[in-house]
Order: structure tokens, then C-alpha cells, then sequence
């Protein structure tokens, strides 16, 4: 157990990996038509064949979906990290800020709208979710420094505002209520490469903390300590928020509102491997993904052909592994 | 799950939605015994006691005067059996037949207000189940007849009209509906009872995808029609459907309710449903939503619609 030493991170990061790889071919081989590893192979090499629905279930379907998942649960694990760190609240998870709200908020004005051509659902939660931010961000800054008491307060205050505006878009559009309640559950279920591709936007965003860990550690000494440190703490701050933000939108954007990852993964990665961030970042990036993952697997194989919202899975993984591990962590 | 603020809005907000939610779903949806009942040669003198879907007896002293009905497809049912004059009340969803649209509204169908339906004085009530489930009980509390129509199969939706039509006076005119839908399957069944069945798939609703399972109407007309409901493998009522589960048993014939939001068009651009065979071999269809899915006297429509959907070979004529 490495703990606030100088050991090295790579065992860590190493087993997370192993964890992440099993959990990729896991989920690329099981499903409603499993696959034999020899068969997976064949698939990957030869790549995308049109008209032959094996390989399209593999290709159009899985593929992009098992990617989705992952991608999705590293995005909200690193902005959950950050925000705690920055928050310096164990009980932040990433839909503080209101970007999810937002974001729901664009999405639901999308699906209300029945615009077609493009994938406005995803794009609208985008734009909301980054207008979010940037309304909170305004808020929140005071003589060019970011107040992050405000911040959290101007989060939940547009979080109220815009789920009202949801529950009144709801009710009007009552047609679409059932497509809005499911797109709020969160869930991979009918997602392809359209959405793998905003995901994959977000993910310069998830590298830049990585060359912030030393920062992100002072800070957690609070603001005063890091200033006489010698730590640009608002420049620091504001590039983390920003960071947290924009990955938070991307996720929501592309599969809705997933809890418990965001939360979650931080807690017990820090458990496991403390709470340094040079181990904490990559380790959460990589455990959000396997765990998301892992919970979208269950959520559509489980009760196949009908599907688990893949938040309630992510739940009942996450709980009782959370509470064996808190257990366990006080008693070393 | 986290605790703070936002998120619990967001759940008062799921909440709220899912209780409508599951009023949507209720036109279709129906999980009761739906039992028929033929009480010997009820007389227009003496009472009426007929069963309803829900297995409750329903006595009327006389034929009902003062219909109140809680559901588009129960205002159908009472306009089709000639008792459209004794309608006092519908819903605002109501909206076959016209004449049914310019009728006083007892309320939204999701929402009903006991307060407001009381206040026609009606001496029937039409309700469905699910969410209206429990409005029964307050209704009767109050001195109300109330009828239950939530039928899970083609003969129950027949069995309801006979007996809405006992309750209001008018067996006459409800027997004439009922052998009109009995006639439409008997048609269909000369139509493609010998052919081989197709395996079937049902859109009730695009996101998520959703279809028709086992103890619906739905499922129970797709048999009839001649095909095979894929649906009914994923269980009871109106489950979702994995499209990973969609491309491996690839039905043959596609059909979307109208009321899904998705348009033939749109299926070849859902990842993976271009591979689908009844895509390729152009066998996907739209069928108007009060056809199949509201249980009234129009699903014989719905009926002969499918069987062309899911055989056109036997309706093409030589």
C-alpha cells in the first residue's frame, strides 16, 4: 500500500489497467450472442463488414457501446476527483456545478423538438451543459478570482432552475415524457459511433490534470497554504474547473445522468492507493472506466432483451464494494 | 447515490414523470383476468350485472343514462355501441369519433380529479387500470358504478363492448360491433391462417426501444395476423428490447406504432438496423397508434392492417 510516499505509481496503475483490459474483453464477448476470444479476434481483425448482422452486432452495436461506457466512466471519475479535491467535500460528485442540469435541460429541448438530421439531443445537452458552466463560472468570479463557495451554490441554484424548466417541458410535451424520464436515467442503449466520437473529445481534457498532480496535492492543504507554497492557485483552479466542467458535459451529453461513478470511484481509489493524486488520477480514470463498463455489461445482459438502467447497476456495484472497502480502510 | 441538492430535484422530477409515464402506457397496457360474463337474458326491467376486466361485478338497476368515461379508447367503445348520447363526460385526449372531441372534459386521463368526475352525477364510470387502478375504489366509496376496461387480449377488448353495451341499454347495437371485429378475424384467418408465421417485431416506442410483450392485445393480434411477436420473449407488458438481441434474431417483418417517433426512414440510421433483413428487404411499416394500441372497435382495422403488414403475399390479388 502506497500511501502519500514517493513509491512508485505504476502498480497501481498497472492492475487498474488488467482490470480495465479484463473488463473490455469481457464485454466485447458477452452479450445476447456471445462470442468464443477466437471469434473476437476475427471480428477485430477483419473490422466492419456491411451486411452481415454478426459482424454488425459486433461493429454497429457492442463495439461503440462497450467504448461509450468506458470512456463515459473515466470522464465523470477524473471530474470527480477534481471537484472533490477542489471542493473540498467528500460528498461532491461531478452534477454539483449544474452542467448536468444543463445539460438535461438542452437534451430535453432536443427531444421535445424532433429536429432530425443530426443528433440534436446530444449536441443540445452540450451546449447546455457548457452554458451552465459558463453561467457559473460568471457567478462565481469576484475580482478575478473564482469564489468556489459561490461557485457551489451558483450550481445548485441553476440546477433547481433547470430541472424545473425540464419538469414544465415535460409535462407539456407529454408525448415525449417517456423518452425524456429514460434519457434522465441515463443509459448506453441505442448509442453508436456518433456519441464514441463527442466522447472522444473529452479526451485531451482527461490528460491535461495528469500534469497538475503536484498542484492538486497542495491544494489539498487548502488555497492560503498552496499561495505560500508557491502555487498559481487561481490559474490552477480555474484550468481544473474548466477541465472538471467540460468533462462532465461531454459525458452527460452522450448517455444522460449516470450516478455513483463520479462519486464513488474517487473514494475508493483513494482508499486503495491514497490519496496522492500522481496515483489517484490515472487509477480513477482507469477504475471509473472498468466500472462503468462492468455496469453497462450487467445492465444489458442480465435480464436480456430488456435492460437494466445502467445506474442502478452502477449502484448496486459500487454500494457494497464502497462499504467493504471503507470498512476494511479504517481498520488498517 | 449522492445527496446533494440538484440531484434530489432531479429525482422529484423522475418521480413526477414516472407516475405519467406509466398513465401513457396505460391505452395498451393490461394485466388483469379479463373474464367474460353472459348473464341469462338480462331484461331491460330487471337489474344488469355484467364483470368487468378487473373481475369486479358492475350492477346497474337500469341501463345507464349518465356515461363518464377516463380513457380515449373507453369514449370509443361507448360512441360505437350507440350510448354517444348518454356521454356526460370524456377525456381531453379524446378524439374518435368528432363528436367525441366537443364532449365536457372529467379531466386529462393521468390525472383525474374525483371531484370533478362526481360533479356530472354520472350512474356509470368507464375506467382502464394502471394508474387509474385505484381510482376505482374512491369512485365506488362515493355511490359510483364503476366499469373497469383493460382487456389483454383481441376477445376481451369484444368481451368489454358487449358488456358496455348491456350497461348502457344498447346489447343491439354492441352485438353488431362485436361481430363486425369477430368477422374481421375471421377474414384474416381465412387470409393467412395456413400460412406459415413470420417472426414479428413490434416498435411501441423508438427511445429506448420498446415493444409489446406477452398478456398484451397486441401481441395476442400479431399471432393472430400470422406472425410471431419477437416481443414476447422479452417478458410481460411493455419491456424494453436490446437492439444487440434485435439484429441476432432478425425478424422479418418490422412494424412501429405511430406513436413511437420514428418513421421508417429513420431505422436504416440506428447503429446497426441497416443489416437488419426486413429493412433490406423493405418490410417495415407504420401503423397508426389508435389501431393496435388503444383497445376499442377499431382494432379490427389494426387487425386486417397487420396481417397485410406481415403478409402482403396474401392480400395481393392475382
Amino acid at each position: 500500500m502506497t500511501r502519500l510516499g514517493r513509491t512508485s505509481v505504476w502498480p497501481g496503475i498497472a492492475l487498474a489497467a488488467a482490470l480495465l483490459l479484463v473488463c473490455l474483453v469481457l464485454s466485447l464477448v458477452l452479450g445476447p450472442a456471445p462470442l468464443s476470444l477466437s471469434q473476437l479476434w476475427h471480428f477485430v481483425t477483419s473490422g466492419p463488414v456491411p451486411g452481415n448482422l454478426a459482424n454488425a452486432i459486433f461493429w454497429q452495436i457492442r463495439m461503440p457501446r462497450v467504448l461509450l461506457a468506458c470512456l463515459v466512466g473515466a470522464e465523470l471519475a477524473v471530474a470527480g476527483v477534481i471537484l472533490q479535491d477542489l471542493f473540498l467535500n467528500p460528498l461532491t460528485d461531478p452534477y454539483v456545478t449544474g452542467v448536468s442540469s444543463g445539460a438535461a435541460l438542452g437534451a430535453t429541448i432536443g427531444i421535445v423538438l424532433h429536429w432530425s438530421g443530426l443528433p440534436w439531443t446530444t449536441m443540445l445537452a452540450l451546449v447546455g451543459g457548457l452554458a451552465t458552466l459558463g453561467i457559473v463560472w460568471m457567478a462565481a468570479r469576484r475580482r478575478g478570482r473564482i469564489d468556489i463557495f459561490v461557485l457551489l451554490l451558483a450550481g445548485v441554484t441553476i440546477s433547481y432552475l433547470a430541472s424545473a424548466m425540464v419538469t414544465v417541458l415535460m409535462i407539456q410535451g407529454n408525448q415525449d415524457m417517456r423518452a425524456i424520464v429514460y434519457w434522465l436515467m441515463g443509459s448506453f442503449s441505442g448509442r453508436g459511433w456518433a456519441e464514441v466520437e463527442i466522447a472522444l473529445v473529452a479526451v485531451p481534457f482527461m490528460i491535461v490534470p495528469l500534469f497538475f498532480t503536484r498542484e492538486m496535492d497542495i491544494m489539498l492543504q487548502g488555497e492560503k497554504r498552496a499561495l505560500e507554497l508557491g502555487v498559481e492557485v487561481e490559474r490552477t483552479k480555474r484550468l481544473l474547473l474548466v477541465t472538471a466542467g467540460v468533462l462532465t458535459a461531454i459525458a452527460v451529453s452522450v448517455c444522460g445522468i449516470i450516478g455513483f461513478v463520479g462519486l464513488v470511484v474517487p473514494h475508493i481509489v483513494r482508499l486503495v492507493v491514497g490519496p496522492s493524486h500522481r496515483s489517484l488520477l490515472p487509477v480513477s480514470l482507469l477504475a471509473g472506466a472498468a466500472l462503468l463498463g462492468i455496469a453497462d455489461l450487467l445492465s444489458r445482459t442480465v435480464i436480456a432483451p430488456n435492460e437494466i438502467p445502467v445506474g442502478v447497476v452502477t449502484t448496486f456495484v459500487g454500494a457494497p464494494l464502497f462499504v467493504y472497502l471503507l470498512r476494511r480502510g479504517r481498520r488498517a | 447515490m449522492s445527496t446533494t441538492r440538484p440531484r434530489r430535484g432531479f429525482a422529484a422530477g423522475i418521480i413526477l414523470a414516472a407516475i405519467a409515464l406509466a398513465a401513457v402506457g396505460l391505452t395498451a397496457c393490461g394485466s388483469s383476468t379479463s373474464s367474460s360474463s353472459s348473464p341469462s337474458a338480462s331484461t331491460a326491467a330487471g337489474p344488469i350485472a355484467v364483470t368487468d376486466s378487473a373481475g369486479n361485478t358492475v350492477t346497474l338497476q337500469q341501463p345507464a343514462t349518465r356515461i363518464v368515461s377516463l380513457a380515449p379508447a373507453n369514449t370509443e367503445i361507448a360512441f360505437a355501441v350507440g350510448a354517444g348520447s348518454k356521454m356526460v363526460a370524456g377525456t381531453t385526449y379524446d378524439d374518435y369519433p368528432a363528436a367525441a372531441k366537443s364532449l365536457p372534459k372529467a379531466g386529462d386521463f393521468s390525472n383525474p380529479s374525483v371531484e370533478k368526475i362526481a360533479s356530472f352525477n354520472p350512474d356509470l364510470v368507464l375506467i382502464t387500470g394502471g394508474v387509474q387502478a385505484p381510482l376505482r375504489a374512491k369512485l365506488v366509496k362515493l355511490g359510483m358504478n364503476v366499469y373497469v376496461i383493460d382487456p389483454t387480449t383481441y376477445a376481451g377488448v369484444m368481451t368489454d363492448i358487449a358488456n358496455v353495451g348491456k350497461l348502457a341499454g344498447t346489447s343491439t347495437q354492441a352485438q353488431k360491433v362485436v361481430a363486425s371485429m369477430k368477422q374481421a378475424q375471421a377474414d384474416v384467418q381465412a387470409k393467412v391462417g395456413s400460412l406459415a408465421t413470420k417472426s414479428t417485431f413490434i416498435e411501441i416506442y423508438s427511445k429506448p426501444l420498446m415493444t409489446a410483450g406477452t398478456g398484451t392485445f397486441i401481441s395476442d393480434m400479431v399471432g393472430m395476423a400470422g406472425g410471431t411477436n419477437l416481443g414476447d420473449s422479452a417478458g410481460a407488458g411493455f419491456p424494453n428490447f436490446s437492439s444487440e438481441v434485435l439484429l441476432k434474431d432478425d425478424p422479418a417483418v418490422y412494424i412501429a406504432d405511430s406513436g413511437s417517433m420514428s418513421k421508417p426512414g429513420d431505422l436504416s440510421t440506428r447503429p446497426g438496423f441497416s443489416s437488419l433483413t426486413a429493412v433490406k428487404d423493405g418490410h417495415v411499416y407504420v401503423i397508426e397508434d389508435s389501431l393496435i394500441a388503444r383497445p376499442g372497435p377499431r382494432l379490427a382495422l389494426g387487425l386486417e392492417q397487420l396481417a397485410k403488414m406481415i403478409h402482403p403475399e396474401a392480400y395481393t390479388t392475382p
